[in-house]
């Protein structure tokens, strides 16, 4: 009780207060000098590198929701949807010795005289009146809210961020953009009448359509891709992950059909696939022929 | 001119060169004091003695500044009790928070497209501008303190009754209008956090009666916070608060000026006033005694301000507002906490048994309309202040001795309770003991909530960039990766959470069951690495379930330091 009384009856004497208050008014001033000098030696610098990671990081959350369906997972684009963005045909080749990317080859041959990123923002803000080759299904749409697309400019922004941060990390493309312009169309072996059964399974009773695309077949945008999904399902076998038993592409085909959660893989179109969502009934509520008929179609896609 | 040049050459010669600066320069220093010369304000600086006439009085009459304060205390009150210079310190953190919102202002546009880049530029481009800005965030949150602090001391020592009703009365619209500075302050760097926070604020106008709607599409511009909205907080938050706060501030003052700080109850008879009839003997000048404490006690909250907001304090910045996703478990400031656990209350007599108050509820509503939610939120809400307006109208006990107010000092202290329990219920843990408040989804999403957070820095972005190691790694048992102590040890963690979901049920009675999970860490470029935690689990029906939450994380991003 004395103790408290003590401390709320406390007179300051006028040496205390003289020297509180300098003490104060020094601490004050110094701290920010420090903070002062520190934000203009490195301390900003700093803030700004990790701000840049921050918005790289929202940049792929918004690639992998919006952009990764048509230009794959690692930027190695996907046949006939969109072109690769992380090669050195476009982004320019990496120099590590400098730390930045060369000239594009891309921009130079359409004459873009703006910058990388730049070219990265107009394009996913606008999209592209006319396609600049015929091996694409549909010319880039618009994504900027602006131009009636789902995003706001700093998601843009964060997304041509990410892209260019591929740089160091560039892969072999899958589907490159052809630089002069017309390339090669893609051919394909006509389908066996069983294969075309099969086409019509996957399109009619089966319902696969609804969740899975090919290309100038079906447009779904659940499940995976089936696009070449004869030479995907061979390196799924081969996946150090994988827990299945099937020996070949068509075994493998029919397995995941019958029994989806075998393997579950990580490429669907808005992330990793998640297990249980396609039916495990299809190995039952198919009749025997159609299933095969259906097999042997998608093992026809390589 | 001619005659100016004549006295001045005159005194040169006279007098000298020197002796002449010197005198007209404490000439213009005594103008600018409005009656103190230079050794004047030393001897007050040094606690001398007033000499006789005290021109120390001058200042008072003359000057602005000094005029609303008074010449002389109680020596009663000049004590750290009774006031413990609450008041005093109210008014310093409203003065720097407009000296430093006046910095901040510079730099920043009120608008979806410019604020929060402006808000990165504050940080990144600015030199003092964290630290400013944690001054101001840091600041804000202890007037908020300082403010209520104050308010109960005067509810304490009784100083809100006659004569200084008023006076009370300014304090509470004071305490409302800090309040609302902060809360409007909050959707300005334009983040998820701001904007989730402040729709929730703005939606409970929303469901007022009657006039609910068009409070909220006045407040937010629009049926959706956005460019309209925006600037009017901002308009809220740098013209109309700090206008009424101003105002209000030179009102309170005045009365405390008029009034004098009321002496400590026990020296008064009951119903006495006695503060303004002091005899010369009990007297303390404000010049230099008061002035130089002051001055001093400033000092010390601006280092300690500083000093906290140029290290630990960090005031957070969440990622770019999103008006199309609404983080999990979003939550207003703390100081509205209390309001967000009103809300809560499930029925209008929440202290029957439970079938006869939703009998209650259902007769209620369909009598007058109203629901559980309006009678906590929107009627009994705003009606807390004004009954903090009217305490000391309706008060009817004359004394101010603690002894003959027993009665309202338990209430006053029911009612602090009642705040602080309600404000753990507006948190999404609940209350710790009766779990009331309790908000939460099935548990796999929680588990993902608890370490990967929607908005913040949760524990997976706090383990070190290098040490999440690519590859799938189970947690049911927890996989060890190599030389990754800390990676290791989230999962860990992570199998102890679910095991002790899957062992308790949370305050909703929902059990984690059949639940296995695994982590897989991708490197997608160079320096950022995707990290995805996958859950599986039986749901309530016996289906299987997967959950799963992504996170990209670089390299540099410098979570850890949070
Ligand atoms: C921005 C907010 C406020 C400022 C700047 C402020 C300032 C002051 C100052 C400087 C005093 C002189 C005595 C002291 O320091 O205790 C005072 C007294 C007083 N204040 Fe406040 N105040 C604020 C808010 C409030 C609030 C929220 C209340 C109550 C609801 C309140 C009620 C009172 C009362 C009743 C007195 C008279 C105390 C006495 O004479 O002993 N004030 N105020």
């Amino acid at each position: 009780m004395n103790f408290i009384k003590r401390i709320i009856t406390f007179q300051p004497s006028w040496t205390l207060r003289i020297i509180t208050g300098m003490v104060s008014v020094v601490a004050f001033i110094s701290m920010c000098l420090i903070t002062g000098v520190l934000d203009i030696s490195g301390a900003m610098a700093e803030r700004d590198h990790e701000f840049t990671g921050r918005n790289i990081e929202a940049g792929a959350k918004y690639y992998f929701d919006q952009c990764a369906r048509c230009h794959g997972g690692k930027g190695e684009g996907v046949d006939g949807l969109g072109p690769a963005l992380s090669y050195d045909g476009f982004l320019g080749k990496w120099d590590p010795a400098k730390n930045t990317l060369g000239q594009s080859a891309r921009l130079k041959a359409i004459g873009w005289t703006s910058s990388l990123k730049g070219y990265i923002e107009a394009v996913t803000a606008a999209g592209m009146p006319i396609k600049s080759s015929p091996i694409w299904e549909n010319p880039h749409p618009p994504f900027a809210l602006a131009y009636g697309g789902p995003l706001r400019d700093d998601q843009i922004k964060n997304i041509a961020t990410f892209v260019v941060n591929w740089g160091p990390g560039q892969v072999a493309p899958v589907a490159t953009q052809p630089e002069g312009g017309a390339g090669p169309q893609p051919t394909a072996a006509p389908l066996t009448a069983q294969q075309e059964k099969g086409k019509q399974v996957f399109l009619g009773a089966a319902g696969c359509q609804a969740c899975h695309a090919i290309r100038g077949v079906a447009a779904g945008a659940v499940g995976p891709t089936m696009n070449k999904l004869a030479t995907t399902a061979e390196a799924r076998i081969k996946d150090a992950a994988y827990k299945g038993t099937a020996k070949n592409a068509l075994e493998y085909i029919r397995e995941s059909i019958v029994n989806p959660n075998v393997f579950v893989v990580a490429e669907c179109p808005t992330g990793a696939c998640i297990a249980n969502v396609m039916p495990a009934t299809f190995g039952t509520s198919l009749q025997p022929d159609d299933l095969n008929a259906l097999i042997d179609y998608l093992g026809s896609l390589k | 001119m001619a005659i100016i040049g004549k006295r001045l050459v005159d005194q040169v010669r006279s007098t000298g060169l020197k002796a002449t600066v010197a005198q007209r320069l404490d000439d213009g220093f005594t103008r600018l004091t409005s009656g103190l010369s230079w050794n004047d304000v030393r001897g007050v600086l040094r606690g001398d003695p007033p000499g006789k006439p005290n021109n120390r009085v001058k200042p008072h009459t003359e000057a602005f500044w000094f005029h609303i304060r008074p010449t002389f205390y109680h020596e009663a009150v000049t004590t750290l009790y009774p006031t413990f210079r609450l008041g005093y310190m109210s008014a310093l953190f409203f003065a720097i928070e407009i000296i430093t919102g006046i910095f901040l202002m510079i730099f920043y546009t009120p608008s979806p497209e410019r604020a929060y880049q402006n808000m990165l530029d504050i940080l990144t481009n600015v030199p003092f501008g964290q630290l400013m800005r944690d001054m101001h965030r840091l600041g804000a949150e202890v007037m908020v303190v300082v403010v209520t602090i104050h308010m109960w001391r005067t509810f304490l020592t009784a100083s809100y009754k006659k004569p200084r009703q008023f006076t009370w009365f300014t304090g509470v619209i004071l305490l409302i209008v800090t309040m609302f500075l902060s809360f409007s302050g909050y959707l300005l760097p334009w983040d998820q956090l701001a904007l989730w926070a402040v729709t929730i604020g703005t939606s409970m106008a929303d469901a007022a009666p009657l006039v609910g709607p068009q409070v909220n599409l006045l407040l937010r511009g629009a049926p959706d916070i956005g460019a309209g909205g925006l600037l009017r907080f901002y308009l809220f938050h740098v013209v109309l608060f700090p206008l009424i706060g101003v105002i209000f501030v030179a009102v309170h003052y005045y009365k405390v000026v008029r009034y004098g700080i009321s002496l400590p109850p026990e020296m008064e008879g009951v119903g006495e006033d006695s503060a303004r009839k002091v005899g010369p003997a009990k007297r303390v000048n404000f010049m230099p005694d008061i002035l130089t404490n002051e001055l001093v006690y400033a000092a010390i909250a601006i280092a300690l301000l500083t000093i906290a907001s140029g290290t630990f304090y960090n005031a957070a910045l969440e990622t770019h507002s999103n008006p199309l996703v609404t983080p999990n478990h979003t939550v207003a400031p703390w100081y509205f906490y209390w309001l967000q656990g009103l809300i809560k209350i499930p029925h209008i007599l929440p202290v029957l048994p439970e079938a006869l108050s939703t009998q209650f509820d259902s007769i209620m509503f369909n009598v007058l309309g109203i629901t559980p939610k309006i009678l906590w939120g929107i009627i009994i809400g705003p009606v807390i202040p004004l009954l903090l307006m009217v305490v000391p109208y309706i008060d009817p006990n004359p004394s101010r001795r603690y002894s003959d107010r027993k009665v309202m000092i338990t209430l006053g202290v029911i009612f602090e309770v009642a705040i602080l329990y309600l404000s753990l219920a507006g948190i999404p843990t609940g209350v710790p003991v009766t779990r009331f408040g309790f908000v939460g989804g099935d548990p796999a999403s929680e588990i993902a909530q608890e370490f990967m957070p929607d908005e913040g820095v949760g524990k997976v972005k706090r383990v070190p960039w290098d040490q999440l190691a690519v590859g799938t790694w189970q947690i049911v048992p927890p996989d060890e990766a190599p030389n990754a102590p800390e990676f290791n040890h989230l999962l860990r963690e992570l199998q102890q959470d679910m095991d002790h979901r899957t062992r308790e049920a949370d305050p909703n009675g929902k059990k984690l069951s059949g639940g296995t999970a695994n982590v897989r860490v991708k490197l997608i470029q160079p320096d950022v690495k995707e990290f995805t935690l996958t859950i599986s689990f039986t749901d309530d029906k016996g289906q299987p379930q997967q959950y799963s939450k992504t996170n990209y994380l670089h390299r540099n991003s410098g979570y850890e330091k949070e």
